[in-house]
């Protein structure tokens, strides 16, 4: 079963195939356990790339709209890699009455993504979670681990100013010693 | 089955076990509203409108997805029913748009349908906005998912009615919407069209596209498709003389519940501008329109011309496996009768001769022995030579359903890559031409291995002790150094075939049209025989046509070499019946066959031709014989729907009626007669071919003694046997051939014939390619009708030349480069396209590809059986490219 868009991609080439094997063989190439493999292939390659989809539809003898539908169905799906900062905005109920709103319209608005979305130099991703588990902090952003705490919009763009910076440094250090 | 008892509505009411209370409720005349239900597909109790409530526990349920349990009190509209029912309904208009007025489906809207039925106008709720979300544009659906209720019911008709599951649900809850992988536009998915997706929809959600009128119509007509040999149930909708819609029929019995891009979209040709509307007799270089007097004068008198200079058997009649039974029983018995001979033919007969000596030889009756219900039963399906998805899309509907809901296993044989190999569990795949060979060693594995039914093969078959010794030399080791195919392959499809208890075997057009093709279906039976599984419940043969009167034009006598009801010229028993009916001396002498007609044409022995809704001038494989031999007659009639090739170069033309305009049966492949029923009228002038038989009978004053249709369908009642009793009565659906009694005719027993392979010692040095000639799902025939329908040239197949990468990468081609291909008989150009999918040595071109008849000729010596018609040898020359 040719999968729709079965163009060969850059994206196509670099699936670790035999990885994506030995996840199916894991499973005994049971469909029923879909999500295992989904999860299991999003713990390999960090997301659901939809040529995966295409794969393990023709290996598991399942319609590949079908994965596409379980992947769009559970939020712990992702279909696009994420950011080299995910943005983890909390929207439980204690951030939410303390205005988490305004920090992921700030994000939103700062780097020009929504939900869910990554921006196109690959840097940042927002997700928006319902609760951390931190509500005296509220309203509160987790970014590698570490939570941020009482945040303002301000603060949040201050702090993505930060983090490209961070990044930026990083980089060139890393040019530097290469260069050396 | 055990019967339970409920009370139902006050009354007491049984069903088998594992009913549904709905189930039971509509077959005891109660009416539940439904949206989501759908008798074709699995109950998923979405939309909980049926809400029944039991009595016995105070329990609403939803009844599509409860079974009857003993005891049960149910009442299907006690007020609380009612109130809840209403309430789920308001809930539903509150987010649904107020467009009614303007939508499409109109009174067709289900949800219209309930709203109305419980009195609910206004809501009394506040309105959820919903703005048009128009997202799908293509010619065939449009949708609005503004309109969807997320029944799921275009999903389940994808998945569980034709097995393709392009759409599923996507993302959860509100958002929730059925989409494609990816969320791609329809035309860039596995999508073929099919229709059955918005035959199903219940609200506006999925509607035609391009559709000649918008609403509901008032009259529609149940008939039977005129395009492939399913012979499906197809319900067109009518207004003002005009067939607006089709969709799938739901009062017949080759009902099936969904159609395929053919039966949906492809009935636009009837209302073609090229329709023919009067008469037309030659005038010098050019036609003229004639009076239907004038034409049928000059008919009359021009093959009146030809019998009288040079005998009967310089005319043949050249009818048409699209023609009804009742007009093929015409046309024999206008060429033996009125003719005197027994030259009449159909093209469908170059594919299907295979079979009536293949499987006649075997059976004793040259047709299908089950039907597909039984097919889907099969614990073992084995596909031969058939893109049965292209070439007969309901019986790869259901082999697809048997191997994907009722775990049948799938054995594919053939060479191309087709959409039901994704669903084999074993896939051979043997050099084109060497099916023979693969067959017998899968029938010497079981006898070696002692994998057949010996009960059946002493009982009810003979000649078994012709096999072992033809077989001998047909080891696995042996097949392979033929096939090509690995000998332990061969040992595993040959045990799976043999292990289950209900096999079936499907072969199609790439067996019974090729050069070998009634050896074929020779070791094909063989098999059969072997394991028992002729004709049972889930076993039998299926032998797929091509078109959609193929078998009835045969069974009916329309071949030169035999009478009506396969009865042998020399039958002389069965001769003095049919002469004392006819009250005629009928002819001795087997009639040349439709290849047989051309050679002759053109050698100048047959002078005047009569052709009815063919069009060999493009149709036959070798066009430029079917043109010299049309220009070389002293006299050509031809009756058809538009002026074809064909017709152009005739002396006179009559307008036919389409299909849609006129009454009579089809016999489809399973040997099911299908009603066909006047939906419109015909065109202009244009009349029903039988109307036109007889009128021409008449003006050769020889008066054929029918007075109306009835009368043809009582005399074939009573000659053919097979048909008896088939002849339609109003509100009665459709008919099936009593098959058991037909193939049993033999003694009651079926035998064994010796397959040979005829290897073919062909010099290939000079073209070491094969070319296969690809079918296509939008063409169909010579092309004539699907042409004309405009949305089926929306998606045309590609014209290229497909190309295995190794053997590309030999010949450095890259892809679309043009190239010349070169076939014994001529060449013809190409642009290439490297196809990953093609084994080795295979080049293949569709077979709409302009040009595709150069390569081929008939002239060489040999009738049908010898033909090869989808393949042939060639080679691919690169054009030196311009500077």
């Amino acid at each position: 079963m040719a999968a729709g868009c079965a163009c060969q991609t850059t994206e196509e080439k670099s699936l670790p195939y035999a990885q994506l094997d030995e996840v199916i063989a894991k499973y005994r190439g049971e469909a029923a356990a879909i999500i295992a493999i989904l999860q299991d292939v999003q713990e390999l390659i960090g997301y659901i790339p939809k040529q995966s989809i295409a794969y393990m539809a023709e290996k598991l003898h399942v319609s590949p709209a079908k994965i596409y539908g379980i992947v769009t169905f559970y939020a712990q799906f992702r279909l696009a890699p994420v950011g080299r900062f995910n943005l983890m905005v909390c929207e439980g109920t204690a951030c939410h009455v303390n205005g988490a709103k305004s920090l992921t319209r700030a994000i939103s608005d700062e780097l020009n993504i929504a939900g869910g979305e990554t921006t196109e130099d690959g840097m940042f991703t927002l997700e928006r979670v319902a609760c951390v588990g931190c509500c005296s902090l509220a309203p509160v952003i987790v970014v590698d681990g570490e939570a941020y705490a009482n945040m303002t919009p301000a603060q949040v763009r201050r702090l993505i100013g930060q983090l490209r910076e961070k990044e930026q440094s990083a980089g060139e250090a890393q040019i530097a010693k290469e260069e050396l | 089955m055990q019967q339970v008892a409920i009370t139902l509505n006050k009354r007491l009411v049984s069903g088998h076990e594992g009913m549904t209370v709905l189930e039971l409720a509509r077959e005891t005349g109660i009416e539940i509203p439904t949206l989501c239900h759908e008798p074709y597909l699995k109950p998923i109790g979405a939309c909980r409108l049926c809400l029944v409530e039991n009595e016995a526990s105070g329990a609403l349920l939803a009844s599509c997805v409860t079974p009857i349990t003993p005891g049960m009190n149910i009442n299907t509209a006690s007020p609380r029913v009612i109130e809840h029912r209403k309430t789920i309904v308001r809930l539903m208009l509150a987010s649904h748009p107020d467009s009614c007025i303007v939508c499409d489906k109109g009174n067709r809207c289900q949800l219209r349908q309930i709203a109305a039925g419980l009195g609910i106008g206004d809501t009394g709720l506040e309105k959820i906005p919903q703005p048009a979300v128009v997202t799908e544009i293509n010619p065939y659906i449009i949708r609005d998912l503004s309109k969807c209720i997320l029944c799921a019911r275009c999903i389940r008709a994808c998945q569980e009615l034709v097995v393709e599951g392009v759409i599923d649900y996507c993302k959860r809850g509100f958002k929730a919407y059925p989409a494609t992988f990816g969320d791609f536009p329809l035309e860039k998915s596995e999508c073929t069209f099919c229709g059955a997706c918005v035959a199903v929809c219940p609200t506006g959600a999925l509607m035609e596209k391009e559709k000649p009128y918008q609403g509901t119509t008032r009259t529609s007509v149940t008939t039977t498709c005129p395009f492939c040999g399913c012979g499906c149930s197809v319900r067109l909708e009518i207004k003002d003389n005009r067939v607006v819609r089709a969709v799938p029929g739901r009062d017949m019995l080759s009902d099936r519940g969904a159609l395929c891009v053919r039966g949906s979209y492809g009935y636009d040709f009837i209302h073609s501008a090229d329709r023919l509307t009067t008469p037309l007799v030659r005038d010098g270089e050019s036609l003229r329109a004639a009076s239907w007097e004038e034409a049928l004068h000059k008919a009359a008198e021009g093959l009146q011309r030809a019998r009288e200079n040079y005998g009967p058997d310089s005319l043949a009649v050249l009818g048409s496996a699209k023609c009804t039974n009742e007009e093929n029983y015409l046309l024999q018995l206008f060429a033996r009768k009125i003719l005197g001979t027994n030259n009449i033919d159909n093209s469908a007969s170059m594919y299907q001769e295979a079979t009536r000596s293949g499987l006649g030889a075997s059976l004793g009756f040259p047709g299908t022995t089950n039907h597909l219900g039984a097919l889907e039963q099969s614990e073992v399906i084995m596909a031969i030579g058939t893109d049965t998805a292209v070439s007969a899309p309901q019986v790869a509907y259901a082999i697809k359903r048997a191997v994907k809901f009722k775990k049948a296993k799938l054995i594919v044989i053939d060479p191309r890559q087709t959409k039901l190999t994704a669903f084999a569990q074993i896939w051979l795949r043997p050099r084109v031409g060497t099916d023979v060979a693969l067959l017998n060693a899968l029938t010497k594995v079981i006898i070696d291995e002692e994998l057949m039914d010996i009960e059946y093969v002493s009982r009810k078959t003979e000649d078994f002790n012709v096999l072992p010794l033809s077989l001998e030399k047909y080891s696995p080791e042996f097949a392979e150094t033929i096939t090509g195919v690995p000998a332990d392959d061969i040992r595993q499809a040959a045990r799976l075939y043999a292990a289950a208890a209900k096999s079936s075997i499907v072969y199609g057009s790439g067996i019974a049209g090729r050069e070998g093709g009634a050896e074929s279906i020779k070791a094909l039976v063989n098999l059969a025989e072997l394991t028992g599984n002729i004709w049972c419940r889930g076993c039998g043969i299926y032998a797929l046509q091509r078109e959609n009167n193929a078998q009835g034009a045969a069974d009916i006598g329309a071949v030169p070499e035999y009478l009506p009801g396969y009865k042998r010229l020399d039958d002389t028993q069965a001769r003095r019946k049919f002469e004392k009916r006819w009250q005629v001396n009928l002819p001795l002498k087997r009639g040349l066959s439709y290849l047989q007609v051309f050679r002759q044409a053109a050698e100048g022995k047959i002078r005047a031709l009569f052709v009815v809704g063919e069009n060999p001038a493009v149709s036959l494989a070798d066009t430029e014989l079917a043109r010299e031999a049309l220009s070389s007659l002293d006299f050509l009639v031809v009756q058809d729907l538009f002026l074809t090739e064909t017709a152009k170069m005739a002396d006179v033309v009559f307008p036919a009626a389409s299909f849609a305009e006129k009454e009579g049966t089809f016999t489809n492949f399973e040997g099911m007669v299908g009603h066909v029923r006047k939906a419109v009228e015909p065109p202009g002038e244009s009349l029903p071919d039988w109307t036109i038989l007889l009128r021409l009978a008449e003006a050769m004053e020889k008066p054929l003694p029918f007075a109306n249709l009835k009368h043809v369908m009582e005399e074939i009642e009573e000659l053919v046997p097979h048909y008896e009793g088939y002849h339609y009565e109003e509100g009665r659906s459709g008919w099936e051939q009593r098959r058991d009694s037909c193939w049993e005719s033999l003694n009651g027993f079926v035998r064994f014939t010796k397959a040979d392979f005829l290897s073919e010692k062909r010099d290939t040095a000079e073209v070491p390619l094969t070319l296969i000639v690809k079918p296509s799902l939008t063409h169909f025939g010579s092309g004539e009708r699907t042409s004309r329908s405009p949305r089926l040239r929306f998606m045309p197949p590609g014209n290229f030349l497909s190309v295995n990468a190794a053997d590309a990468a030999e010949l450095s081609l890259c892809s679309r480069e043009r190239v010349k291909i070169v076939s014994a008989a001529g060449e013809a150009e190409a642009a290439v396209e490297i196809d990953m999918q093609l084994p080795p040595r295979i080049v293949s071109l569709p077979v709409s590809f302009p040009g595709i008849d150069r390569l081929f000729s008939l002239r060489e010596k040999g009738d049908h059986s010898s033909l090869t018609l989808n393949t042939c040898n060639v080679r691919i020359e690169r054009i030196a490219k311009n500077v």
